[in-house]
């Protein structure tokens, strides 16, 4: 376990919040709605891998 | 016990990151805090597992029915990880969603508990000259 994802997650917000500015500037909002979802969606799978291996680890300690 | 050195530079780095992400995406300073705080329970996970192999040790050598260390350490377990989703849902704003958390964590252990009260009851009957 590594604070590398931590890293992972601020380097991949500031990036989508860098595309989404200039997509709005050039006038995309949709594609830059898109871009941010997509963003957020990535991340948040990152998250769901880490909260599932925490289940499993409890499940197998606390012999649930 | 070198680990406290990271678990404290780990809150640190992920107080620092929240805060610069903070004014961009608000959003993500939030799953930044939870990935966090799942990161520093990872790493104290393994030494709980060594602390209840101990634990397990101990009861073998008293005698007891080991059905009740099992249960004791369910219970604990539902109590860890209540407490950390409710946290979450109060970081995220939603503390009334927190304390709902909470509510079913205590309802689960009691019903869990049950059984062993019930045990109790019935010994304390049997004790009893009718």
């Amino acid at each position: 376990m590594d604070v590398d994802i931590i890293f992972k997650i601020a380097a991949i917000g500031i990036l989508t919040a860098i595309i989404g500015q200039i997509l709005k500037q050039t006038g995309k909002d949709e594609i830059a709605t898109i871009a941010t979802l997509a963003g957020l969606i990535i991340v948040l799978i990152m998250v769901l891998n880490l909260v599932g291996d925490l289940f499993t680890t409890l499940r197998t300690i606390f012999n649930f | 016990m070198e680990v406290i050195f990271k678990i404290i530079a780990i809150g640190l780095v992920t107080c620092l990151a929240t805060m610069i992400i903070r004014p961009v995406r608000s959003d993500f300073a939030v799953i930044i805090a939870i990935v966090g705080g799942l990161i520093i329970l990872f790493m104290v996970v393994n030494y709980l597992s060594s602390v209840f192999d101990t634990l397990q040790n101990i009861i073998g050598l008293t005698g007891l029915n080991s059905g009740l260390y099992t249960l004791l350490l369910k219970i604990i377990g539902v109590g860890y990880l209540v407490e950390f989703t409710a946290g979450i849902c109060s970081d995220t704003g939603n503390s009334s969603l927190g304390d709902k958390v909470l509510l079913g964590g205590k309802i689960i252990i009691l019903v869990m508990a049950l059984p062993i009260i019930t045990n109790i009851l019935q010994i304390i009957m049997e004790l009893m000259p009718s």
